[in-house]
């Protein structure tokens, strides 16, 4: 471990509790999928924001417990809530119950809908771990606790290049839109495109570490997206979020799909 | 240039930004989701898109050149907004910072960020 604060006295974050950057080597980062209030039967602690941002933190530190970290390797952290006065008011003190006078750096967006209607926050956060790479495999992707979704609670890189992909949308390679209308033909562009990219990188939908899905409509993107991305990643899945906002660069857009990847 | 970029012909990018990138050596940073503010906090450029864009990416620039890099050790940009009818001003703005072409990329709409003031926030991963 190796981190460096950037620009740890600048005033405007430090009186909000983070960090305007964070860098590390990074010889060993763990990447963990967005996590919510879920209790470990899939549902949602009751009680609102407060509950829910704690129990949120509390699979975090399960997911990084797991990986032999704690928050004071966290480098980045992204908060993702669909009410801004509730997270004021009770879900900032949930949260520094766990980061303490940590401070990571942060992005915090105010989105339409998360997995479930009910939920109102969801945390995701890039960690730097302690120890070697060698001798471990490229990637450890790994679940804290069993749960039904397609996807892993934390990937640990090794030693590996990261690879970083543009948000990828459903267009033709002469720019025109794929799938009009037509969620399931975007899944599919947008996963011939990640697929193209990934390769030309020397990596493979197994080696993607995260994943994060930027939909219009998460009720849509279930019934014709999420099979389109099983058929990609046949079981081996990144961490990854799943995000409803109210728009995309292009009005035709239904989806955007980030990817992070790691090469040896 | 501790990165390197990746092109192919089968998926090319819909404006004029990389459409992904491999960090090749040096540090990896991690930059906040830098927002219209001063160095006290007072917000720049209320209501004002293209005064935000230049805000932001300026403090964006002072997180990046405190680490030891520049707009060139970007490897990925997410750049939220909060009204799609702000995108051309935030693109020119882009334009404008950047002159070629920019890091990989990503465009989202947002319903609000933390602070009902606020137009545009965007957040970067560099190689320094």
């Amino acid at each position: 471990m190796d981190r460096r604060e950037i620009l740890a006295e600048r005033p405007v974050e430090k009186g909000r509790g983070f960090m305007p950057g964070v860098s590390v080597n990074p010889a060993r980062i763990l990447f963990t999928a967005g996590l919510t209030g879920r209790n470990p039967d899939g549902a949602l602690v009751a009680g609102g924001m407060a509950p829910q941002t704690h129990r949120a933190f509390e699979r975090l530190a399960a997911v990084l417990a797991h990986a032999g970290a704690k928050f004071d390797g966290v480098v980045k952290q992204l908060v993702y809530v669909t009410d801004i006065e509730a997270y004021n008011a009770s879900g900032r003190a949930e949260r520094a119950k766990f980061f303490g006078s940590i401070r990571p750096a942060s992005t915090g967006l105010v989105v339409r809908r998360l997995a479930d209607p009910a939920m109102l926050v969801e945390v995701e956060l890039v960690v730097d771990l302690a120890g070697a790479p060698a001798g471990k495999p490229l990637l450890e992707k790994f679940n804290a606790e069993s749960h039904p979704g397609d996807f892993h609670q934390g990937v640990i890189v090794n030693g590996g290049r990261l690879l970083y992909l543009a948000g990828q949308v459903a267009n033709n390679p002469d720019g025109s839109v794929a799938g009009v209308g037509d969620w399931r033909r975007q899944a599919e562009k947008v996963y011939e495109n990640i697929g193209h990219l990934l390769r030309a990188a020397g990596a493979t939908p197994a080696g993607a570490v995260k994943e994060t899905t930027w939909v219009l409509s998460i009720d849509a993107w279930r019934q014709q997206g999420a099979p389109v991305r099983r058929d990609f990643y046949k079981g081996d899945y990144p961490a990854s979020t799943l995000v409803e906002i109210p728009g995309l660069a292009r009005a035709e857009f239904l989806v955007e799909i980030e990817v992070i990847a790691a090469v040896a | 240039m501790p990165f390197s970029t990746i092109a192919t012909p089968e998926a090319k990018p819909v404006a004029n930004y990389k459409m992904g990138t491999r960090l090749e050596g040096g540090r990896l940073l991690y930059v906040s989701g830098q927002v219209a503010w001063d160095s006290s906090g007072n917000i720049v450029g209320k209501g004002d898109v293209r005064a935000q864009a230049r805000q932001t990416f300026a403090n964006l620039r002072g997180v990046l050149q405190a680490a030891g890099g520049d707009f060139g050790s970007l490897m990925k940009i997410t750049t939220y907004i909060t009204r799609i009818e702000d995108f051309p001003t935030v693109a020119a703005v882009r334009g404008e910072i950047f002159q070629g072409e920019l890091p990989a990329s990503t465009l989202i709409v947002v319903k609000s960020l933390f602070h009902p003031d606020f137009l545009i926030e965007v957040e970067g991963v560099a190689a320094v």
